[in-house]
């Protein structure tokens, strides 16, 4: 009637699942304290829940049958001794495995971010930012499962099992044998259920993410929805996953419902089984009523930890699954880094390129050959070509973003490869027009790279470029939380910002690509003359979409494809290469045909 | 709302309800049982076998019963669930486009989704109580009819372990909450920190990020820790109290049965008591826990459902005459979003099976426009007439079926392209299907998709570039076949080069309808017969493009804006001029 799920689970093999978590252990060799104290007290509570029914069989035998009424009153207090100590143990035991537990979780979480910024930019162009995001989110949540109780649980549940079976087999063999036949029901039972109803949770998972698209859908385009009139079909599909969600929940109870019911079972029929055969022992006069009713005591110390530890086996699956992910990761070493005698870049210079070729990992094209190209110090150099020539990758080589496969990229005579990571970044900037913003206030946000820079270093930078009144005009002013990507603020606002950013750096050279979507109308001016203020007395390199632009540069670069391969076709000022006749001129005059450019 | 679902389930639930009785009962038979075993058969020496195959009897019972209350529970809940949510969806299909434009997307999910958890939650617990309260009841009858003393002794610490239980769910709810707010807070720092891993990297941010996330993870450790404070403190309480109880039972009951006055086998029953209630009064807790909570859940659903749809069909639909195109007229309107009017008085005609382009600056209420003739919104004041007909007095089938708009954004579902484009007639043949592709210059993209126009689109499917997205939007509204095309910004993304063939494409598509051109660039008044200008909330002038940059002074202003913005693109109809 429903369909069987058919999602494939991805078990870990034993020994890579005890490869990983003695690798997580290294981890949290830190905290091993904390963990060692845990176990202590996990032990300690433990016992004493076994101590119990061995007191309830003393009191009854030697106390109430005996007519002891001092054995009674021993067995009480004593009983109630054990209580206040498994109180105790228990709350200690919470305490230190969740201290030792989080603190690991932490720094799992702060490794794994650091590395994560390490890594060059090519490693963000072959991931997934969705995938990066949930190795950190979620990948790591779905181990505080195991940390916050699985382990203690696991501990316990073990130690439990394998001291009721001692104190089981002490008190009296015959019922041992009793039980021991019993418990293959309930072992087989729990792997049975913990495999359907991992496989029945996965369908249910997929069909929910199913049922989720299909809403939102359904709301997100309800206004196309509704212009063609189609809520009808709309809802047919929705109903159609609706109800496959449905199915696939009763599916996962129908799961579940057998092993309920057989555990609940299999507690009374081993309560009877044990008092039948315990009872014809006492008749017998091989056992005590005691002992009886301390095996049936006993028995939910026998089923319960089974059940757990099946249990257990699942969350143990997940979390290995997510620490092989996260140790993947943790594995790969980032392409571009700086060499151990890097030196500082001069605080102004010519930047130049020469014989530069490049491709992407992992693509066969490649993107640039034998490149060259120079900007003497406060020159302006506008590439322009058509879009996947490569103007944009050699912008990014010029930053050091990627590192050529051949050729040399100079700054004031130095190799970028043996600057500083940190003098590369405070030369040469490249300019964001998307104006990507961090949540943080305004003033964060400027600050990006230069986090110490006093107020009045922000507000210099803003009033150079003309641009103070303006973001102090803000309702918290330059305080103004800007919210998550910068929602708070209008596009123009962003751009701001992120041109303010650059000044606080104060680099040698600009890269910057330029916008191709239109501005906000009511920042553009403003954001033209801080872009402006911005490029006095540097060095620019400009992606160029607008001829207006190109037309201010001191020298143009055209960009083309040769054979496939991107390459430098013509370069040299506007006037030249208007009077050389070649692409640019033949660009120019198609534009100046047009005649549309307001400026 | 949620009562007329039960009760529709009323025969379901009653039959859970009963399984559940069957099933207390049976399990308060088990001590007793077990009581009578120790007392008459296994002290006394008699047939113990007698009562030991009771007490299995009863076991079958309780595990047959406990299963099928489960089962009965779980399924009668998730069908709430499951019926909620289709009205919830009907319903916010059906609500109309001013609704939505208030309330968010997350919102409406989180209502179909979090909230109906809720509300299954507790509907899933309705069985399970009533049996946990009759088991409860019965206990304590049969411990105070058995030994009233005993009975007190046993009871006395167990209103501590509801309490406790109660407790503990009302302090561990906002706990969970807080661990929930710290990992958001800091998916965002990861989120933005690998979205915008180039300016990071650009401004060597690498160390403000560290720092960031540094105190993101130690907030999550720190609030983590405060939850597991709270499970230290009442998890172990709760193994406490029913301890002292069976110790209690132990010391009290043992001197009884030390006196005579009560047997040994009742002393085993008392603690097996006990160690019954104890989950009853931990789940009751959560029921009181669960059932706030599905309250909560239900006020913010039903805040939903209670919303009218004020866009609705009229009583009286009258029929839209027959014909091919059908002349648009909208008389004296006003309306406006806010408290802010955006059209004042605006007339506007345009003859069945003509053109027109309506130009306006950014804001100036140009798409509006179009919204109004689909009655997304109705207007404030005056009228809006297609085919001479009030829009308010049509069916709203009939009038959107007439009505073919192509939107700037393009919404593509989760479904095959050919069934993206047959959106308006899902039973297309492929033939007209892959007609109106040609036409609207897509049929060749989508040739080179792996599986044609079986191609998966949407969330998980392929993701398709900005122009084609539109090009599939302009094949969805030629399968349409509408009387009335709109096309609202409908080419901004496509490629120059194939613009141009799109705009031949669109020129015959044209030919035998009335068509709303909402202009955002120059390059689409061309397209039109007329042209309108629109400043200040109504027409201000009319004609052909030539004319009115002749005559208006404000369209040049306004044409030079949209020049402007488009300036943008020079260096792609660079690639139109032959560059590449």
């Amino acid at each position: 009637m429903w369909s069987t799920p058919n999602v494939a689970p991805e078990p870990v093999d034993p020994r890579q699942a005890a490869r990983v978590l003695r690798r997580a252990a290294r981890f949290a060799r830190p905290y091993r304290r904390s963990a060692a104290l845990a176990v202590v007290f996990v032990t300690m509570s433990t016992a004493t829940t076994l101590i119990g029914p061995l007191l309830v069989r003393w009191a009854i035998d030697d106390g109430v049958l005996a007519g002891e009424r001092s054995v009674l009153a021993v067995a009480v207090v004593l009983y109630l001794a054990i209580a206040a100590v498994a109180y105790l143990g228990s709350r200690q035991q919470y305490l230190y495995v969740n201290l030792a537990g989080e603190s690991f979780l932490r720094d799992l979480r702060i490794r794994l971010f650091r590395h994560l910024q390490r890594q060059s930019i090519d490693f963000h162009d072959r991931n997934k930012a969705g995938v990066l995001v949930s190795r950190m989110t979620a990948d790591i949540e779905s181990m505080s499962e195991l940390v916050q109780w699985g382990l203690l649980q696991f501990v316990s549940a073990a130690l439990l099992l394998t001291l009721s079976f001692g104190v089981l087999g002490v008190l009296s063999w015959q019922l041992l044998i009793v039980v021991l036949l019993m418990f293959p029901i309930i072992i087989v039972a729990s792997i049975r259920f913990q495999r359907d109803s991992r496989l029945a949770y996965l369908a249910v998972r997929e069909r929910v993410g199913d049922n989720l698209s299909s809403l939102q859908e359904g709301i997100a385009g309800v206004r196309v929805i509704q212009a063609y009139g189609r809520e009808d079909v709309q809802r047919e599909r929705f109903e159609v996953s609706n109800r496959a969600l449905y199915a696939s929940h009763l599916h996962s109870v129908k799961v579940s419902t057998w092993y309920f019911g057989l555990v609940e079972f299999i507690g009374v029929f081993a309560t009877g089984v044990v008092i039948a055969v315990g009872g014809w022992l006492v008749s017998n006069g091989q056992m005590s009523v005691g002992t009886v009713i301390a095996v049936v005591l006993l028995l939910s110390s026998l089923f319960e930890p089974v059940q757990q530890l099946s249990q257990l086996y699942n969350t143990v699956q997940s979390s290995t699954a997510s620490l092989k992910k996260i140790f993947s990761i943790l594995d790969t070493e980032p392409s571009v880094s700086e060499a151990s005698d890097a030196v500082e870049l001069a605080s102004r210079g010519d930047l130049e390129a020469t014989g530069i070729g490049f491709a992407y990992r992992g693509s066969a094209r490649r993107a640039l050959d034998a490149v060259s190209v120079e900007i003497p110090a406060g020159q302006r150099l506008a590439l322009v070509g058509p879009t996947g020539a490569g103007k944009s990758t050699l912008a990014k080589l010029l930053a050091r973003l990627y590192d050529p496969d051949e050729g040399q990229i100079r700054f004031g005579g130095v190799d970028l490869r043996s600057a500083t990571v940190a003098s590369l970044r405070d030369r040469i900037v490249v300019v964001s027009q998307e104006g990507f913003l961090f949540s943080g206030t305004v003033a964060d946000n400027i600050a990006l790279a230069r986090p110490e820079a006093t107020r009045d270093e922000i507000r210099g930078a803003l009033g150079a470029l003309g641009i103070l009144e303006r973001l102090e005009a803000l309702p918290d002013g330059l305080d103004t939380e800007v919210r998550e990507r910068g929602s708070r603020l209008s596009a123009g606002e962003r751009q701001l910002v992120s041109l303010a950013r650059v000044a606080l750096v104060d680099p040698a050279v600009l890269i910057l690509d330029e916008a191709t979507s239109s501005l906000d109308p009511g920042t553009e001016a403003l954001i033209e003359a801080a872009l402006e203020a911005l490029m006095v007395d540097r060095s620019v390199v400009i992606v160029a979409h607008r001829l207006s632009t190109v037309r201010r540069a001191d020298r143009i670069a055209v960009i083309d494809l040769i054979d496939g391969v991107g390459g430098i076709v013509e370069s040299g000022s506007h006037d030249e290469l208007v009077s050389f006749g070649g692409r640019y001129a033949a660009l120019w005059d198609a534009w100046a045909a047009s005649a549309t450019d307001s400026i | 709302m949620l009562w007329r679902l039960l009760v529709r389930q009323r025969a379901a639930l009653a039959l859970a309800i009963a399984v559940g009785l069957v099933w207390t009962a049976a399990k308060v038979a088990v001590p007793q049982l077990t009581r009578l075993a120790v007392d008459r058969g296994i002290s006394v020496g008699d047939s113990v076998g007698w009562w030991a195959g009771l007490i299995i009897v009863a076991g079958v019972i309780t595990g047959v019963f406990t299963a099928t209350r489960r089962y009965l529970a779980f399924r009668e809940s998730r069908l709430t669930e499951t019926r909620l949510r289709e009205q919830l969806f009907n319903h916010i299909l059906s609500l109309h486009v001013g609704y939505h434009d208030r309330a968010q997307t997350g919102q409406l999910m989180s209502r179909s989704s979090s909230d109906l958890n809720q509300i299954q939650a507790f509907v899933v617990m309705i069985p399970l109580t009533v049996s946990n309260i009759a088991l409860i009841m019965a206990v304590i009858v049969v411990m105070v009819l058995t030994d009233p003393l005993l009975a007190l002794v046993a009871l006395a610490p167990l209103p501590f372990v509801n309490w406790t239980a109660r407790r503990f769910s009302q302090r561990i709810h906002p706990a969970v909450l807080a661990v929930q707010a710290e990992q958001a807070q800091l998916a965002t720092v990861v989120e933005e920190s690998i979205a915008g891993v180039r300016v990071v990297k650009g401004f060597g941010a690498e160390e403000v990020m560290n720092a960031r996330l540094e105190t993101e993870a130690g907030d999550i450790a720190r609030v983590s820790l405060d939850a597991a404070a709270l499970r230290a403190t009442y998890l172990p309480l709760l193994e406490l109290l029913p301890t002292l109880a069976v110790v209690g039972v132990l010391g009290v009951g043992g001197m009884q049965v030390l006196n005579g006055s009560l047997s040994v086998g009742a002393l085993v029953a008392f603690s097996f008591y006990v160690a019954l209630l104890i989950w009853p009064l931990r789940t009751i807790a959560m029921t009181v826990a669960f059932a706030q909570r599905a309250a909560a859940a239900l006020i913010r659903v039903h805040e939903v459902l209670g919303a009218v749809p004020a866009v609705v069909d009229p009583t009286d639909p009258v029929p839209l005459p027959p014909g091919r195109a059908a002349e648009i007229r909208f008389e004296a309107v006003e309306f406006g979003y806010g408290s802010e009017p955006v059209l004042r008085g605006l007339d506007l005609h345009i003859e069945a099976g003509s053109s027109v382009a309506i130009v306006g600056a950014t804001g100036s209420g140009k798409s509006t426009i179009a919204r109004l003739l689909l009655r997304f919104y109705d207007p404030e004041h005056g009228s809006i007439r297609l085919g001479g007909v009030d829009v308010r007095d049509l069916r709203l089938a009939d009038l959107r079926r007439s009505v073919g708009v192509v939107f700037e954004d393009t919404l593509l579902f989760s479904d095959t392209v050919a069934a993206n484009i047959a959106f308006a007639s899902p039973d297309a043949d492929l033939d007209t299907i892959r007609a109106a592709a040609r036409l609207a210059g897509a049929d060749e993209f989508i040739g080179e998709l792996a599986d044609g126009y079986d191609t998966l689109l949407g969330e998980r499917g392929y993701s398709l570039s900005g122009g084609q997205r539109q090009r599939i939007a302009i094949a969805r509204a030629i399968v349409a076949d509408p009387r009335v095309l709109v096309l609202d910004d409908a080419t901004s993304a496509v490629d120059p080069t194939k613009e141009h063939e799109i705009r031949d494409a669109m020129r015959s598509v044209m030919a035998d309808r009335t068509t709303l051109i909402i202009a955002h660039r120059p390059a689409t008044i061309a397209l039109a017969q007329r042209v309108l200008l629109l400043d200040d909330g109504h027409i201000v002038a009319a004609g052909t493009d030539e004319e009115l940059r002749r005559s208006s002074a404000r369209y040049r202003e306004v044409i030079a804006a949209m020049d402007d913005a488009d300036d943008a693109r020079v260096d792609q109809s660079g690639a139109e001029t032959g560059w590449s």
